[in-house]
């Protein structure tokens, strides 16, 4: 893209959104039956996804299983939810700095 | 694609607990009913969730979805014996005067509702949560 710094904007939020649908995947499945909490690495994945690759995904651990074999939290889900979207809106705000830099150094260019 | 097959998980699991409360409902409905076209009283019924990859229609080019949604997989018929009432008056009474009627707890019901309704909004967040991401994202282009 653009420079360094976007096009890494661009993979953190991709994995991000990536995140996120697990998250949804998570809660749409809070009642079935032997269901795991899925997620990924993030740190991991951001420090070595090729950019275009589908990261890979694990099962959360640590988390209290029902009987049913289920152990989705709501409460982490709730959580992963705001803080995924709100990453996602830094980086979004990020890259429209950017791109407002570069289009400010075009507008100017063209006045002088 | 990412964040637009989101909603479809999220609306996979709204229709999922949409269809256990509709169950839900009909449970409670028909808490009293003796007479059903099969014969015998109301049995109550209960959804079995499983969860389903998600196909959209540019999933085939790509290969590497990765949502899982949620589906009714069965609905299963609760076989616990009717409860019986003495009512001789009662048409559906048996030589001794007993009726049959569903064995049910309304409590149950109503826990079981209750747990639909929560799933159910947190289905709705998550797609709120999404839509808010994908908006921004629009925002880039302004």
């Amino acid at each position: 893209m653009l420079d360094p710094i976007t096009s890494n904007l661009q993979q953190y939020m991709d994995l991000l959104s990536a995140r996120q649908k697990l998250v949804a995947s998570n809660i749409a499945n809070a009642d079935t039956p032997g269901y795991k909490t899925q997620d990924i690495d993030f740190q991991f994945e951001f420090t070595s996804l090729v950019s275009g690759q589908q990261p890979q995904t694990v099962q959360a651990d640590g988390l209290p299983e029902k009987p049913d074999g289920n152990n989705v939290s709501m409460d982490r889900e709730a959580r992963m939810l705001a803080e995924n979207a709100m990453r996602f809106n830094v980086a979004s705000t990020l890259v429209r700095g950017q791109i407002k830099q570069i289009r400010d150094a075009i507008e100017e260019g063209r006045s002088a | 694609m990412s964040l637009f097959s989101s909603l479809q998980v999220s609306a996979s699991g709204m229709a999922a607990q949409r269809t256990r409360a509709e169950m839900l409902v009909e449970n409670m409905a028909n808490a009293e009913t003796t007479r059903t076209p099969g014969g015998g009283p109301y049995q109550r019924k209960d959804v079995v969730f499983s969860s389903d990859v998600q196909e959209s229609p540019f999933s085939a080019a790509f290969q590497n979805e990765m949502s899982t949604g949620v589906r009714v997989a069965d609905v299963v018929t609760d076989d616990r014996a009717p409860e019986l009432r003495y009512m001789p008056g009662h048409p559906d009474a048996d030589a001794n005067g007993y009726v049959k009627f569903p064995n049910m707890n309304p409590a149950e019901e109503m826990v079981n509702l209750m747990n639909a309704q929560r799933s159910y909004e947190g289905n709705v967040s998550a797609m709120a949560a999404v839509k808010d991401m994908i908006s921004h994202s629009i925002e880039i282009m302004k």
